[in-house]
């Protein structure tokens, strides 16, 4: 299935601003993010901490609606889903 | 001036804007809040303009460099509109500091450079019942949007836990385009015209040339604003 994989700010910058996905069946948000990611340590590394999940001021989208990103490996993802991560911005 | 007529004029007059920091996103936020004529704008910053601020800190020129930022902020904005009353201090924003700062305030902007601060802005805005006009940038990205305690998420709701301190240079020209978002959102509010960036944040990606917006939702078990009951209007 195509999944629609959007990175924001410095996330996008590492690992590229849209990524169209085949993504699989049972394919968790978190699960996808961490394979579009896996090739490039830094951008993997910006978004994942050591244990693997989302460093925790990862903002996470699905369809435009915001998904805790804790519960980002329980949702799963369908057909033409938009998933985009953004990390919050702290200059002035 | 025609736009906003005499009654609107005189409402800008009458408002007192706290503006949280004199670097890159209070420059231009300062500047065209003076020139629209906001009545009272208090600025505080602690910090000394030094050559690489010029890139885009519009409030500083290049024989300002070693000056207090609040002094030749306070000269500059008083060059641009003689007619308002601007109160630049020279002080850093903290949990003593905060409340004297922002005693008058109508609205906070926020211009600041690190999230702690932010919070704390956040919450005095909670406490006082007043808009905190939020803005961040980094690079050729950035971020805004309005917060009305009570109405829409507060900062805490959207951003639970701070990123890292940003150790990326800023383009003028984000800081600008931010600014005026700020600044728009500031003068829409006080005239109480238009529609609010509220309940969206808005992000910009310069590179891209894209400007999106998503929906914020408030956090129901948020530290900072959950079970507070609603303003009264
Ligand atoms: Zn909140």
């Amino acid at each position: 299935m195509k999944v629609k994989l959007r990175f924001f700010a410095r996330f996008g910058e590492l690992l590229g601003n849209s990524l169209c996905i085949e993504g699989r069946e049972g394919m968790s948000v978190a699960g996808l993010v961490r394979e579009a990611a896996a090739g490039n340590k830094a951008g993997y590394d910006a978004i994942f901490d050591e244990t693997g999940a989302f460093r925790n001021f990862v903002i996470v989208m699905r369809n435009k609606k915001r998904i805790r990103s804790q519960d980002a490996d329980l949702i799963y993802i369908s057909e033409g889903d938009e998933i985009a991560v953004f990390p919050p911005v702290a200059g002035g | 001036m025609m736009l906003f007529g005499d009654e609107g004029q005189e409402l800008l007059k009458d408002a007192t804007i706290f503006i949280a920091g004199a670097g890159g996103l209070g420059s231009p936020v300062a500047v065209y809040l003076a020139v629209l004529g906001v009545g009272t704008i208090i600025l505080a910053d602690n910090d000394t303009v030094e050559r690489t601020n010029l890139n885009r800190q519009i409030l500083h020129g290049e024989r300002d460099i070693g000056r207090r930022k609040s002094v030749s902020a306070g000269d500059r904005l008083e060059a641009l509109n003689p007619d308002i009353t601007v109160k630049a201090i020279d002080a850093t924003i903290d949990a003593t500091t905060v409340h004297s700062l922002t005693d008058t305030a109508d609205g906070i902007v926020d211009a600041l450079d690190n999230y702690p601060t932010r919070y704390l802005l956040n919450r005095i805005a909670i406490e006082k019942d007043i808009p905190l006009f939020h803005g961040g940038i980094s690079g050729f990205f950035g971020q805004a949007t309005t917060i009305i305690p009570g109405e829409t998420p507060c900062l805490r709701c959207i951003f639970p836990h701070p990123p890292p301190r940003e150790v990326f240079p800023v383009a003028g020209v984000t800081a600008g385009f931010i600014g005026m978002v700020q600044a728009t959102e500031v003068c829409k509010y006080l005239l109480c015209k238009g529609e609010l960036l509220a309940n969206r944040l808005l992000l910009w990606d310069g590179m891209q040339a894209r400007v999106e917006e998503i929906a914020i939702e408030k956090d129901p078990s948020c530290e900072d604003c959950a079970g507070r009951a609603p303003p009264e209007h």
